[in-house]
């Protein structure tokens, strides 16, 4: 609909839609990802998992790419929920799936502590923690935005580098044949594939900037490039992890697994710039996760679903509130995820409400071409109607699987995501109504 | 805040009205006007019904203008007239239309919140 006649000035390349989208998925927790991904898959098989989980997201993300291409919006999931579930729908989801934003950055906390406490033993990690996060919610509060380009520039070193690194250490240290046919242990394999799904989570948040791509093909193509590339370098990770550490033993008692690698792939060399890319992703990770979540914070607000004081701007226009409350709850879950060493719970919740939300994508394109069958698709997702719920099927079943997987006997990332939905709901049922008294006023008659 | 509006010409249709009574709100706003001050922008103002209007702002001042002058637009903002006149005349908020996917705009994602503010300060809540 939009933007038929006339160019932009201002937009966005192909490029930027693969490094955005690679850059969003590339969070520094991917890393202890990989590793549950090796114990859970009988280490060997660990990068087919990985490979498997990528493949089951090309057609998510194709999913993704028709509704981008109907509704090209920064609301996105927002609006898309809307239109084929409903506006209560729609809100529930979007709280729960923003949440997300929350986890990962509560993980990739954790994962620069444990990586500076054990680099530099005599500064604690989560003082580095929260001087970063301080750092970059003032920056972000005074309207500076770290470049995109550094951002993309970030996510491309991070691939590279593991790419390079990995491909080292299995030359160094090849991987052993498999026995003849030996394969992996199936309700494993299948779990490592649900906590695969993790290191993919985020790719889609390219969809967002729909609004900024003069060509509609640039989102489906950049988030195909995207997977393809984070598929290469983590499942090269993998496979090296496995091959230092076959099963993820020793290894699956580290917290910082990538400095190991990069010790035996490039010496001391090689485990200093591993700790610099651990640093300048959780960076990043942070910076985007405040950045995308402060706004949509924002946009909530604006529409009555939170409280209207939290679409309050600053001097520099930045919803200031929002961002400060967002920065206090991300240091509070950091605290105790890095207290309790319980970070595999957010992965595999992280995980499941992921899993879940591609399930999701599966029903809202079946809804869509029934209700809309007439609007503008520039791109068609793969499949007819019964391709696509498989798909959907096959995710939800991941996310079950991502939901009941973990060492302890209460399955914690159930009970999380349960509460996540519960008070969404609730909110949604009771809050919400509340606030929304304020809009039933005619829009622009004098106060 | 701003209340009064230029009365339509006759001759002009109800949306090129009601952008030139929405330009010359911002221009009454002093805050609106120092706000904006350096935000140099060309916005287009599209219907499916065929309406194509353009809103130049300068130095701090909205106006509206028939045509694009030659110059790409920075932003793009289309929706049914109905939601447009609505959205512009302040009797609608526009993320009401835009969370439900009838109002969508184009361009960069600074340029959509500056345009989600201004409505915001010539209209409020």
């Amino acid at each position: 609909m939009a933007g038929a006649p006339g160019g932009l000035k201002r937009i966005l390349p192909l490029r930027t839609a693969v490094s955005t989208s690679a850059g969003l998925a590339s969070a520094a927790v991917n890393f202890l990802a990989a590793v549950e991904v090796a114990q859970l898959a009988a280490g060997r098989w660990a990068w087919v998992a990985i490979a498997v989980a990528g493949l089951l997201i090309v057609g998510a993300a194709s999913n993704f790419a028709e509704l981008s291409g109907m509704y090209p919006t920064s609301a996105a999931i927002r609006v898309w929920m809307g239109r084929a579930l409903g506006d209560q729908v729609a809100r529930v989801g979007s709280l729960v799936y923003a949440s997300t934003v929350l986890l990962v950055m509560g993980a990739d906390a954790f994962v620069l502590a444990k990586a500076f406490s054990q680099a530099v033993p005599g500064i604690p990690g989560m003082a580095v923690v929260a001087v970063l996060l301080g750092v970059i919610s003032a920056a972000n509060l005074r309207g500076i935005r770290i470049a995109g380009w550094i951002q993309d520039l970030n996510a491309l070193a991070l691939l590279a580098t593991l790419v390079v690194f990995s491909a080292l250490v299995l030359w160094h240290h090849p991987l052993a044949a498999p026995a003849a046919a030996a394969g992996p242990a199936t309700g494993g394999f299948w779990q490592a594939v649900a906590v695969g799904v993790f290191i993919y989570v985020g790719f889609e948040w390219v969809t967002p900037l729909a609004e900024e791509f003069r060509d509609a093909r640039a989102i489906p193509r950049g988030m195909l490039i995207a997977l393809g590339v984070v598929a290469l370098a983590f499942a090269l990770f993998t496979a090296a992890i496995e091959a230092l550490s076959p099963g993820a033993g020793a290894l699956g008692q580290s917290l910082a697994p990538q400095l190991w690698v990069g010790r035996e792939a490039m010496g001391g060399v090689g485990y200093w710039w591993m700790m610099a890319m651990t640093l300048t992703t959780a960076g990043t990770t942070f910076n985007g996760g405040l950045a995308t979540a402060s706004r949509f914070v924002y946009a909530l607000a604006r529409e009555r679903t939170l409280p209207r004081s939290w679409a309050r701007l600053n001097q520099h226009l930045v919803p200031g509130r929002a961002l400060i409350g967002l920065t206090v709850l991300a240091l509070a879950i950091a605290v105790v995820v890095v207290a309790t060493a319980r970070y595999q719970f957010l992965v595999n919740t992280g995980a499941a409400v992921e899993s879940f939300m591609y399930a999701v994508s599966a029903l809202l394109v079946i809804r869509l071409r029934r209700k809309e069958a007439t609007r503008l698709r520039p791109y068609r997702a793969w499949g007819g109607t019964w391709a696509i719920a498989g798909f959907g099927v096959v995710y939800l079943f991941l996310g079950f699987g991502a939901l009941t997987t973990g060492p302890s006997a209460v399955p914690w990332p159930l009970v999380v995501m349960g509460g996540l939905i519960g008070a969404a709901l609730g909110y949604v049922r009771w809050g919400v109504p509340h606030l929304g008294a304020v809009r039933e006023r005619t829009w622009g008659e004098p106060s | 805040m701003m209340r009064e509006m230029e009365p339509p010409s006759n001759s002009e249709s109800d949306l090129a009205a009601v952008l030139r009574a929405f330009c010359a709100a911002c221009n009454q706003n002093p805050k609106l006007v120092a706000m904006n001050r350096d935000w140099e922008r060309l916005v287009a103002i599209l219907s499916p019904e065929g309406d194509r209007h353009w809103i130049r702002c300068q130095a701090g001042r909205l106006s509206w203008q028939p045509d694009e002058g030659g110059r790409e637009p920075d932003l793009e903002v289309e929706a049914p007239r109905a939601i447009l006149e609505a959205v512009f005349a302040g009797r609608m908020a526009p993320t009401d239309p835009y969370n439900r996917g009838d109002l969508l705009v184009r361009g960069q994602a600074d340029d959509l919140l500056r345009l989600d503010i201004i409505t915001l300060m010539v209209w409020g809540e």
